[in-house]
């Protein structure tokens, strides 16, 4: 956006860009430059994966080997959402794993995973992006105050 | 103008079309010798996400709890058709959607 606005230098060869002036102009986008791989990545983790898998192997009409697969893959938070069984000695009584259990939602703004409750009855508080019920709501406050 | 539904290309679409669907792949090999039977290998696999396998009744690890609220909500949240958005109050069609301000109904409010 900046690139296509003429700009013009100043008298000591800066020019109002360098000098942050036109930050008032520009929208602010989310920098989500993740390559393919991590976003893909990051997707499965996020929803899970289940691999399920019967493989039998029979040798001159003999059945050999048969292995049966139940496997599903996820992230630590996306798994204890999901009530999967941890290892025997997962201490799950952790911060982390309270954090973990909080539900989260991405922001519609800024992409940022923050506390549902919060994004969705207050606002966003990294970009202040508000939901339609959180503005519903300060209206209703603003008027309750007005009276 | 504020655009809710971040756009999506390539590799993570095609990505969240085969968790969503699921992928089976059901595969027989033969090897033969003569009239001999020397190999074979018989492979059902299946690929599916979280709950795109809850909902086509996959078997999953033991020990797996399905009483957790994210189970609960496979049937309880619905997307918005405007923002996308889920919501699980349920009454979408009768409150309006939380996150937008999509209204089923206009007129009456």
């Amino acid at each position: 956006m900046i690139s296509k606005k003429k700009v013009a230098l100043g008298a000591d060869g800066t020019t109002d860009q360098m000098r942050g002036k036109t930050m008032e102009n520009t929208t602010l986008t989310p920098e989500k430059n993740s390559s393919g791989l991590v976003d893909a990545i990051d997707r499965i983790l996020d929803k899970g994966l289940v691999i399920n898998a019967d493989i039998t192997i029979d040798v001159a009409g003999v059945e050999l080997l048969g292995i049966k697969i139940r496997a599903a893959l996820a992230s630590f938070e996306t798994a204890a959402k999901y009530g999967l069984e941890f290892p025997s000695g997962t201490n799950l009584e952790t911060v982390a794993w309270k954090e973990a259990m909080i539900e989260k939602e991405e922001c519609p703004q800024c992409g940022k995973r923050v506390d549902r409750e919060e994004l969705l009855n207050f606002a966003c508080p990294w970009c202040g992006w508000e939901s339609a019920k959180a503005k519903k709501r300060k209206k209703a406050g603003v008027k309750v105050e007005a009276q | 103008m504020v655009i809710l539904r971040p756009e999506q290309t390539g590799l993570k679409e095609l990505l969240d079309r085969v968790l969503d669907k699921g992928v089976a792949v059901d595969a027989s090999v033969r090897v033969d010798l003569g009239s001999l039977d020397l190999l074979g290998a018989k492979a059902h696999i299946i690929l599916a996400s979280l709950k795109t396998a809850r909902q086509l009744g996959l078997d999953f690890p033991e020990g797996t709890n399905f009483n957790t609220l994210a189970w609960q909500d496979l049937t309880t949240k619905q997307p918005c058709p405007v923002c996308g958005m889920e919501s699980r109050e349920g009454d979408l069609k009768e409150k309006g959607c939380p996150w937008c301000g999509w209204n089923y109904r206009p007129d009456e409010r």
